[in-house]
């Protein structure tokens, strides 16, 4: 009956019991595609260049987009477009609050490879979010909200901070760190 | 578990196998080709479903450009032996596997599939070298797909998928 909502739940910080899998790093990458923000965390993949870094984001925010092409089976009906124009901004505000996952874009949201986990968590206003770890680490959707919440906080409300440029916010990288180092 | 189709791609980067179960029929709306000049952020705004209709052909391609790219990343990020296995979106996930002959089984099931790598294998391993290599009158390359859909292989791959997922 009174279950508990999905934010409250990631705000609380409860200690994990026993986790000692990894979370490799966090990437945002934004709405056209460009790097914004690279932190590692540990130690496990290889180490890129910023270089292909920037190469790595684009690739995977166009295989994003492809993805979402290639769905086989029709997606749900209550799909509806997100930034058409401020008439439906009405209608699509209730449905926003009746189902938030219905608006979820449907790329790709996990990507599994033998040695890695890439999770992607995609905003609203098509930030994303991509969170590397070890395949076995478990509540990635939770700390990836937690991060996306830690952004709004320290970046967005930074008055120095312009939109879809490289995120440089000492206070953002210590959340962040502090938060994985609890959580991973 | 649904399966909704599966792909062979050969290491030239062809198609040369398709098979499609339990789909839709073609929805009577006109195709929507994304423009090849429109910037990929304002196509985000467009409703996931309304790109249904593309040709089989470009289906395929999407698709291997798809896999090519993430494979790609993963060697990149995970080293030469990482191999690539799935990925999953709202609507569907894909799997994948590769031989090392650089033969690349893809498919594309519903999302709460587990993990269809052995499956793939097996399809290779039972089914492809048994049907396809195996016969005499196949050629060793298949340009266009010549001599992958024979008959036995189509047969077995049915019989095995209706043992996989079973409805």
């Amino acid at each position: 009956m009174y279950a508990p909502a999905r934010s409250s739940t990631s705000h609380m910080q409860r200690p994990k019991l026993t986790t000692l899998r990894a979370v490799f790093s966090l990437l945002i990458i934004n709405k056209a595609g460009g790097l914004v923000y690279n932190r590692k965390f540990t130690a496990g993949l290889n180490d890129l260049s910023s270089n292909d870094l920037l190469i790595m984001a684009g690739t995977f925010h166009g295989v994003h987009e492809i993805s979402r092409s290639i769905a086989p089976a029709p997606s749900q009906p209550s799909h509806i477009p997100l930034s058409t124009s401020s008439s439906s901004t009405a209608t699509a505000g209730t449905t926003i609050q009746q189902n938030p996952t219905t608006l979820r874009a449907s790329g790709i949201e996990v990507f599994e490879s033998a040695t890695f986990r890439l999770q992607c968590f995609q905003t609203l206003t098509r930030t994303k979010f991509l969170l590397l770890t070890e395949p076995q680490q478990p509540n990635v959707e939770v700390i990836l909200r937690r991060i996306h919440e830690l952004y709004a906080d320290f970046v967005m409300k930074n008055p120095f901070q312009t939109l879809e440029m490289p995120i440089r916010c000492e206070k953002f990288d210590r959340a962040v760190d502090g938060f994985v180092r609890v959580r991973g | 578990m649904v399966v909704y189709s599966f792909y062979i791609f050969d290491r030239h980067t062809e198609c040369i196998y398709t098979r499609r179960w339990n789909q839709r029929p073609p929805s009577a709306s006109k195709p929507v080709r994304p423009q090849s000049g429109a910037s990929l952020t304002s196509n985000g705004d467009t409703i996931p479903g309304a790109r249904k209709g593309l040709s089989r052909e470009d289906d395929a391609k999407l698709i291997f450009g798809t896999i090519f790219s993430l494979r790609n990343m993963v060697k990149r990020l995970g080293g030469e032996d990482d191999v690539f296995i799935s990925y999953r979106t709202g609507d569907y996930k894909l799997h994948y596997y590769e031989t090392p002959t650089r033969l690349k089984f893809v498919m594309l099931t519903d999302t709460k599939t587990n993990n269809l790598r052995i499956v793939l294998q097996q399809i290779w391993a039972n089914l492809y070298v048994e049907f396809v290599v195996k016969n005499p009158l196949s050629p060793v390359e298949h340009p266009g797909g010549v001599g992958v859909a024979n008959e036995l292989f189509e047969m077995g791959l049915d019989s095995f998928i209706t043992q996989v997922f079973p409805s």
